[in-house]
């Protein structure tokens, strides 16, 4: 019979294993256990990796070992627990955010369907409420009276193997974008919670390589792939190269020169890998239009910061390098590139890190006398902040049509949107460098900017699935453009995001490209003295 | 009463039966059921919207061609949850059943049942099409996870389709079941 039929298609599909867990969607969310499956976790760190971190001075990265997220013995150390505990207590007492944000929620629920994990994945712990609750439920069993008296009624439970490897997977399931905190009527940055979370699952040993290794290159080399000095000079010098053969112009850069008047730093991706390459070259040329005093480093040749997605100590350590390098090379202030998180700790963090950099005078241009006073503290200045104000005192010298072959969209990568307010100068920046570019659906812009899906370290290839579903409301908002307006580039101010929305790109919309603003301002910049050849693709014209 | 006309009347019925169905298919389902915005609700405003559309070129017996464009809407979309591949395109199938038992419970129109012969067919044609779409981006998948490493920024890995092992872990529980049964 029909209805028979019908049930029994039901029963293989509702009674399948579901999302990320694998399991069945009949229990209280606090007895769903977390599954380790292949494609459903970034892989652990290696343990060479967490002994040379741990080696260092000033950082904390203990239990390296052989172990993998599948086994059900995590080799965690004997004492873990009284670990977990004592490490949450202390950020409880250290962090006062952390204690209000622990005691605050009132589970409006206003933030649950705000998270494109959740969105991607249909998974209720995705939910940043529900991901919160992850460690406020310890939270209130052990510091908290309620809980202490009235257990799993007051949402209390105890710490268990099964809650650790729970925040593990949920933890690793989140981007640290802050869309959620947004729609949070009492303000709580649920991105604040997945760090400590994180933090915690450190103090046993338990961390992803994607991100550890990175951080060991860091803080080895000053860069994330590890690049040497002279590699890392080689490469910037085969994009000037590329320019000269492109312009005919040759760029006058130099590296790690004491006396520059500024110091530039950007993402290594930028100078190393495809499409970043591009918005490097864009740099390198605006700042040969302008004649700027300025210098790059080999030594603080990072503008990333994965030790934000690690603890706090090795945020501030690698967020250090950068004005230790500036404070070696003499400068007056920094210009900082197109990066995400990098922007996130400058302004939310380095001023009670390692600030305020008194040594370092505040941003002013030479060319146009603007002070920024928004970076009176950091001394550090968005290139996008920088260059908009160079176009709005007439300084660039402009030609749109050459961008003829772009219509592009704009994506506010979620840092520099939420956490700087870098919102209208890469728009400002566009309206002067192309043609009729187009906003996406306004819920998925701005402040509503919906995450690339592969931030905080997670835009490694072993979960690939997991970021396309993070991606999808991205890609989703992009497609509506490319249907409605023809557009074929997705244009953005991160370097992760020209990584993995090149990607997320390839996925759900072929044909769409990703570049970083700067590379349009490149493509539009006329030289003094160009000899420039037919560039039907702007930078990225093989010739 | 002829069937076009009980399709017309029971369009938005069937429809909406139709996504509820497959959005059922999600842990946390209410959301996606509710919002009716698709950039809010991506996977619910883009599963409701091809389905109408699919259901539209369904019973005029459309040309399978036009299928691909509505069914890959879905498919791109179930094709990197985790869930096997029949799972994922398993709901496509569900608009025979929930057509039929709609009529079925019509009194009047009841007898159409035994005429929705070319209409199921043309589900089987669209089933037929979602898995090759299945096919089409889990290679498009790998594809991008191969252009990752060939830009150099990735370490080279070699974990197994996600899909694929959901399938043994289901044929696995089917096995078990029937010897405890």
């Amino acid at each position: 019979m029909a209805v028979a039929k019908l049930e029994q298609l039901a029963k293989s599909v509702v009674q399948g294993p579901t999302m990320a867990t694998g399991a069945v969607p009949v229990k209280d969310w606090m007895d769903v256990s977390a599954i380790f499956k292949p494609g459903n976790y970034a892989y652990q760190a290696k343990q060479e990796k967490v002994e040379y971190l741990n080696s260092q001075k000033g950082l904390h990265f203990p239990n390296a070992r052989e172990w993998s997220p599948e086994d059900d013995d995590w080799k965690l150390p004997e004492n873990w627990k009284e670990i977990i505990l004592k490490g949450l207590k202390e950020r409880l007492d250290k962090f006062r955010s952390l204690k209000i944000f622990m005691d605050c929620c009132v589970r409006c629920g206003a933030c649950a369907d705000k998270c494109h994990f959740f969105l991607g994945t249909g998974d209720p712990k995705n939910m940043p409420v529900l991901r919160a609750e992850l460690l406020r439920s310890i939270y209130r069993n052990d510091f908290t009276l309620g809980g202490k008296l009235l257990g799993k009624m007051a949402g209390a439970r105890e710490m268990t193997v099964g809650v650790l490897k729970e925040w593990f997977m949920y933890s690793y399931q989140c981007t640290e974008c802050r869309r959620c905190s947004v729609f949070c009527p009492y303000g709580i940055d649920t991105a604040e919670v997945t760090m400590m979370l994180r933090e915690l699952l450190h103090l046993v040993g338990v961390g992803i390589n994607w991100i550890l290794e990175p951080v060991s290159n860091s803080n080895r080399t000053g860069n994330h792939m590890g690049l040497q000095p002279h590699t890392f000079k080689d490469n910037v010098d085969f994009l000037a190269d590329d320019i000269e053969n492109l312009t005919g112009i040759k760029t006058n850069h130099s590296f790690n020169r004491k006396g520059a008047e500024v110091l530039f730093i950007t993402p290594s991706a930028d100078v190393f890998a495809e499409p970043g390459l591009y918005t490097a070259m864009g740099y390198l040329m605006l700042f040969e239009h302008i004649g700027l005093d300025y210098t790059w480093s080999t030594y603080a040749s990072e503008g990333g910061n994965f030790g934000l997605f690690t603890n706090n100590e090795t945020m501030k350590k690698l967020n250090g390098k950068m004005y230790a390098e500036a404070k070696r090379l003499g400068v007056k202030y920094i210009i900082g590139g197109e990066c995400g998180h990098m922007w996130r700790v400058v302004h939310q963090y380095m001023d009670t890190m390692n600030g305020p950099a008194d040594f370092l005078e505040v941003p002013k241009s030479p060319m146009t006398g603007t002070t920024f006073h928004n970076a009176a503290s950091t001394k550090m200045v968005h290139i996008s902040e920088f260059t908009a104000d160079l176009i709005k005192h007439g300084k660039l010298n402009l030609d749109k049509s050459r961008n003829a072959h772009v219509k592009a969209t704009f994506h506010d990568s979620c840092n520099p949107a939420r956490a700087m307010g870098l919102l209208d100068e890469p728009r400002y920046i566009l309206d002067h460098v192309v043609d009729g570019w187009v906003e996406m659906p306004e819920n998925t812009i701005r402040e509503q900017t919906f995450c690339c899906g592969s931030g905080t370290g997670l835009n490694t290839d072993e979960i690939m699935e997991l970021r396309m579903r993070s991606g999808l409301p991205r890609a989703n908002a992009v497609k509506h453009v490319i249907d409605k307006h023809a557009v074929n580039m997705l244009s953005c101010v991160c370097a992760i995001d020209r990584a993995t929305l090149t990607s997320l790109m390839n996925y759900w919309n072929p044909g769409c490209n990703v570049c970083g603003v700067s590379e349009l301002v490149g493509n539009a910049l006329i030289m003094e003295g160009e000899n420039r050849q037919e560039l039907t693709e702007g930078l990225r014209t093989l010739v | 009463m002829k069937l076009d006309e009980a399709f017309r009347n029971y369009r938005e019925k069937i429809v909406d039966q139709w996504v509820n169905y497959t959005l059922s298919t999600y842990k946390s389902s209410t959301f996606f059921k509710k919002e009716k915005d698709k950039f809010a609700n991506p996977v619910g405003g883009n599963i409701r919207e091809a389905l109408d559309c699919l259901f539209g070129l369904l019973v005029k017996n459309a040309d399978p061609q036009e299928f691909v464009a509505p069914l890959e809407q879905i498919i791109l979309i179930r094709a990197i949850q985790e869930f096997p591949a029949s799972v994922a395109v398993a709901p496509i199938h569900a608009v025979k059943h929930i057509t039929r038992e709609i009529l079925a419970k019509d009194k009047e129109r009841c007898h159409l049942v035994q005429d929705l012969y070319d209409f199921e067919f043309s589900v089987d044609l669209a089933v037929l099409a979602a898995f090759d779409l299945y096919m089409q981006c889990r290679e498009r998948l790998y594809q991008v996870r191969i252009k990752e490493i060939k830009t150099g920024a990735y370490l080279l890995t070699d974990s197994k389709c996600p899909s694929n092992l959901l399938k043994i872990n289901i044929q696995e529980s089917i096995h078990t079941n029937s010897h405890s049964s």
